[in-house]
């Protein structure tokens, strides 16, 4: 505890806590003044690996330094061509001059080096962690500072298409594992200054580079401070993915339902950014972080938005029923059967009764016995490589069901029934707001087993009144429906057209809330002509149609 | 007490809409019609006009002392003791009536869909879901029952468009004066305390964005859960005729039995109807809960709910289980509904005069000096 203590107090420094505190024992004194010294104590804490390179050399033939790095992390190339090459052979336009050693490191950095990245620092700690990062640090004989310069290059895949969010409609890129390029996706996509990166280090050991992204003057400045405030209150040894800070800044922890949103694609961010939204990247996560969110923003993909409205709002509604058939689909089928088959059709029922006429348990049983062999089997298709994944599936999904149903395991309709709800959970957009709902199925299966369908609402009210207590950055979760705002309900079971939606959505209480410009647009009054449908104001929505989407800036 | 004042208009409209709205909806058309024979509309709109006046009543001493709740104010108006004294009242009645709510609750549910399940169980649930959302504070409140108003409208209205297709006109007169006055008087007592959950915007208009619009969320809130109240009488009075009604316990529930999906979807709708209708039971429930809850925090001048939350629920069960059985209960539920009408139209009514009378004295005082 003391040590976390000790910690917490000097924050301002690079926190620098190895297991071994070999650098932490010396701290962040300077270096000394002679070569021999500084490569001593170098060797002294890296001297064991493999790959640290140490090269000497005279600058301008002169003064004797030394370049050292890790040559697993840096590129060569760079090393040898734009900083080795110059430093050991004189340019032309400093030949002749005078080169006095005090001098010497603001020569090297103005006029020698051809490298954008080239700095000055002298504190022992810090150019050992910048070592490690990829940089290359000279050292020079007799002069305190030295000169690190960013050579850093580390494999990384290319951009390719978002694997868990597939789109038919709209663009392709997905992020990748580097911060540097997401970054950079983001940006190619927001041209403005109002594009926010703030970055700070999380994880004693991985010293990951955590960025804040926002929009100033949309997002809420409030909820960009929380998000700094309990980022910066995490103190772990290894963040490896978002995820990890996902649980850090959740506001319950013990929540089924996700209360940040993590998506792998660009577009979706910067779309979340402009709705004024903050959005948290990790360094070797090929996902962003989305704060706050609401509970309708899992059932929404980019998709609705990029297709025209009325089928962005049927596919919208279709996945609504899925949401909501994956959660209580399995339940409303067996307290139907068990507790009040009345309400069936007569015909239906009569086949139902004659499906089951083999099965020996009870509804109840017979569904939780399907269910849990349909989550394993889902497991194992995740897990297994694609060329066994496909046959797995129809071996499991085929032949099982078969069996089981002419073995007398289950009736044909709880097959059915199971299968749809499957479907149906597959169908949610969010992996995690489905598997929120996919756990939740079984509580309300036992209870409907138990009450029928009294035990089914009190099973669904119960997930209410807890997704209505949930605050995610302060927005309550439910919002826009409850708490109500009528600029959020249009985009809530269906997508409105983009047009009806002039503001931003008040529940994220945006700084500025105007999405659509003033009514100075020309474009669509012209597309008019020949239309007499929308010869009017008062005939649908022409009056809101004039937005343009040309000159003005964001906000 | 730390809680942002965010309540909004329209959701202290749907706070009183889904209150209101309750375990009553079932046996309503029973009462008013053994109150009124054919003129039961007329007994239902003088209730919901007598509830109303409460209301209003409450909304404008509410309006009056914006930042306290009628636990609090009372003890500014007639004093420290003397208002915590009613202000026990206030309470012991809200907690008889939330045991009566889930011991109707029950009693339906054993009744109409699990008949083999004890009564003690399908109480213990509704009361156990009622507490658990009992723990947050007043924002999560108001945002459970503005989510839920549309579902509880819903059903009630779908039954009554469905079955209005058998609606016999002649069933409906006279209008006026169907039975003599002293019953009608009666019923109207009777149909006003289905009301009585309104009295919990006194709780909520300390936490309103804007006080003064409490008058307008209450009309509002009156006027639906009012006009519903009426639809439903209307329909069930037109359907089954004042005889028929008089035979059955539930009736509401019989008006859903005899509706039919076009289409055989379904066979029958009285499940459905009941399994959406314990939303409205609950939402009533948490209302008058949670509103005893509060009051026992402002009585004491605790600072947070949450603990007596669980505490109370004991004597909630006890009283619920008291009455013998269904006729035992639905005489000890007209007693104490109309008892109850004392604290909550005329103990306000009471205070609104006090306060008026005090205010006028206060400037008299200060106009004589100056």
């Amino acid at each position: 505890m003391s040590l976390f203590r000790k910690k917490k107090r000097n924050v301002k420094k690079p926190q620098l806590l190895t297991p071994s505190k070999a650098l932490e024992k010396k701290g962040d004194t300077p270096t000394s003044i002679s070569l021999m010294v500084k490569i001593k104590e170098v060797k002294e804490l890296l001297g064991n690996n493999e790959d640290l390179q140490i090269k000497e050399f005279k600058i301008f033939g002169q003064y004797p330094a030394a370049s050292v790095c890790l040559s697993s992390l840096i590129n060569q190339d760079v090393l040898n061509q734009d900083i080795l090459k110059p430093l050991m052979y004189v340019p032309e336009h400093l030949k002749g001059k005078e080169k006095p050693l005090n001098e010497l490191v603001h020569l090297i950095v103005t006029e020698t080096v051809y490298h954008s990245q080239a700095k000055v620092a002298e504190g022992k700690e810090q150019l050992i962690e910048l070592m490690l990062r990829g940089e290359s640090v000279i050292f020079i004989d007799g002069i305190k500072d030295s000169i690190h310069i960013d050579t850093r290059k580390i494999e990384k895949r290319s951009i390719a298409q978002p694997e868990t969010e597939q789109v038919i409609l709209g663009p392709r890129e997905g992020f990748i594992e580097s911060i540097s390029t997401n970054i950079a996706l983001l940006r190619y996509r927001l041209p403005t200054p109002d594009f926010q990166v703030k970055t700070m280090k999380i994880g004693r050991l991985t010293k990951s580079t955590v960025a804040i992204c926002y929009l100033k003057g949309i997002a809420n400045e409030t909820v960009v401070k929380e998000v700094e405030k309990r980022l910066s209150e995490i103190n772990i040894d290894a963040i490896l993915d978002v995820g990890y800070l996902e649980q850090f800044i959740e506001d319950n922890p013990f929540s089924p339902f996700p209360q940040t949103q993590s998506t792998e694609r660009p577009d979706k961010t910067v779309a979340n950014l402009i709705e004024g939204r903050v959005a948290i990247l990790v360094d070797g996560s090929p996902f962003s972080l989305l704060v706050p969110v609401v509970f309708n923003q899992f059932y929404q993909t980019t998709e609705d938005y990029s297709s025209r409205f009325l089928m962005g709002s049927f596919v919208r509604l279709a996945r609504i029923l899925a949401l909501v058939f994956s959660l209580v689909f399995p339940s409303l089928y067996v307290s139907l059967i068990s507790f009040n088959p009345e309400l069936l059709p007569t015909e239906f029922a009569v086949a139902v009764a004659g499906g089951r006429a083999g099965v020996p348990y009870p509804a109840v049983i017979e569904v939780l016995i399907i269910e849990v062999s349909m989550e394993i089997l889902r497991e194992a298709t995740v897990r297994l490589p694609k060329q066994v994944g496909g046959a797995l599936s129809i071996v499991g999904v085929l032949v099982i069901g078969q069996a089981a149903v002419e073995a007398g395991l289950s009736s044909p309709i709880t097959v059915v029934v199971i299968a749809l709800t499957t479907i149906g959970s597959f169908a949610t957009p969010t992996y995690t707001a489905a598997f929120a709902l996919r756990m939740l199925r079984f509580p309300i299966m036992i209870l409907a087993g138990i009450f029928g369908l009294y035990g089914v609402m009190v099973g669904v009210i119960f997930i209410f009144n807890h997704m209505l207590s949930l605050k995610s950055f302060g927005v309550p979760y439910m919002a826009p429906v409850s708490p109500e705002d009528s600029q959020g309900m249009k985009d809530v079971v269906i997508r409105s057209p983009l047009w009806w939606m002039p503001k931003r959505p008040e529940f994220l209480r945006p700084s500025n809330q105007n999405r659509l410009g003033l009514n100075d647009n020309k474009v669509l009054e012209h597309n008019k002509v020949g239309n007499d449908q929308r010869e009017d104001a008062a005939n649908g929505g022409s009056k809101g149609d004039h937005n343009y989407s040309s000159d003005n800036d964001l906000n | 007490m730390g809680d942002p004042k965010e309540i909004t208009t329209i959701q202290a409209t749907t706070i009183l809409i889904s209150t209101i709205i309750g375990v009553g909806v079932l046996p309503l058309p029973l009462f008013a019609v053994r109150a009124g024979e054919t003129s039961a509309p007329f007994v239902t709109l003088t209730g919901i006009f007598l509830a109303a006046l409460g209301l209003f009543i409450l909304a404008y001493l509410g309006m009056r002392h914006p930042q306290k709740t009628i636990i609090t104010y009372s003890q500014d108006i007639i004093g420290k003791w003397l208002g915590r004294i009613f202000s026990i009242f206030v309470i012991c009645f809200f907690l008889v009536l939330t045991s009566l709510a889930a011991r109707e609750f029950g009693a339906v549910v054993v009744t109409g869909v699990l008949r083999e399940t004890p009564l003690e169980v399908t109480v213990i649930v509704m009361l156990l879901l009622a507490s658990i959302s009992c723990r947050n504070n007043i924002n999560v409140f108001s945002y459970i029952h503005n989510f839920y108003v549309p579902m509880i409208l819903a059903p009630v209205l779908i039954v009554v468009a469905f079955s209005l297709k058998n609606a016999n006109p002649l069933y409906l007169r006279p209008v006026f004066l169907g039975n003599d006055l002293r019953g009608m008087a009666a019923g109207m007592l009777t149909v006003s305390a289905l009301f009585q959950g309104s009295f919990i915007i006194t709780m909520i208009i300390p936490s309103m964005k804007s006080p003064n619009k409490a008058l307008k969320a209450s009309f509002w809130g009156i006027l639906i859960s009012g006009g519903l109240y009426l639809l439903i009488v209307i329909a069930t009075v037109a359907i089954f005729g004042p005889e028929e009604i008089k035979q059955i316990f539930w009736p509401t529930l019989e008006l859903a039995r005899t509706t039919a999906v076009p289409g055989n979807i379904l066979q029958r709708l009285d499940i459905i109807f009941l399994a959406v209708w314990v939303l409205a039971v609950f939402t009533t429930l948490f209302s008058s809960y949670y509103f005893t809850i509060h009051s026992l925090k402002e009585l004491f001048q605790l600072k947070d709910h949450k603990m007596l939350s669980y505490f109370i629920m004991p004597f909630v069960f006890f009283l619920a289980m008291l009455p013998q059985n269904i006729l035992h209960m639905y005489e000890i539920i007209q007693y104490i509904g109309r008892a109850g009408l004392l604290i909550t139209i005329m103990y306000p009514a009471f205070l609104l005069i006090i306060d008026f009378l005090r205010s006028w004295r206060r400037k008299k005082n200060v106009a004589k000096p100056t």
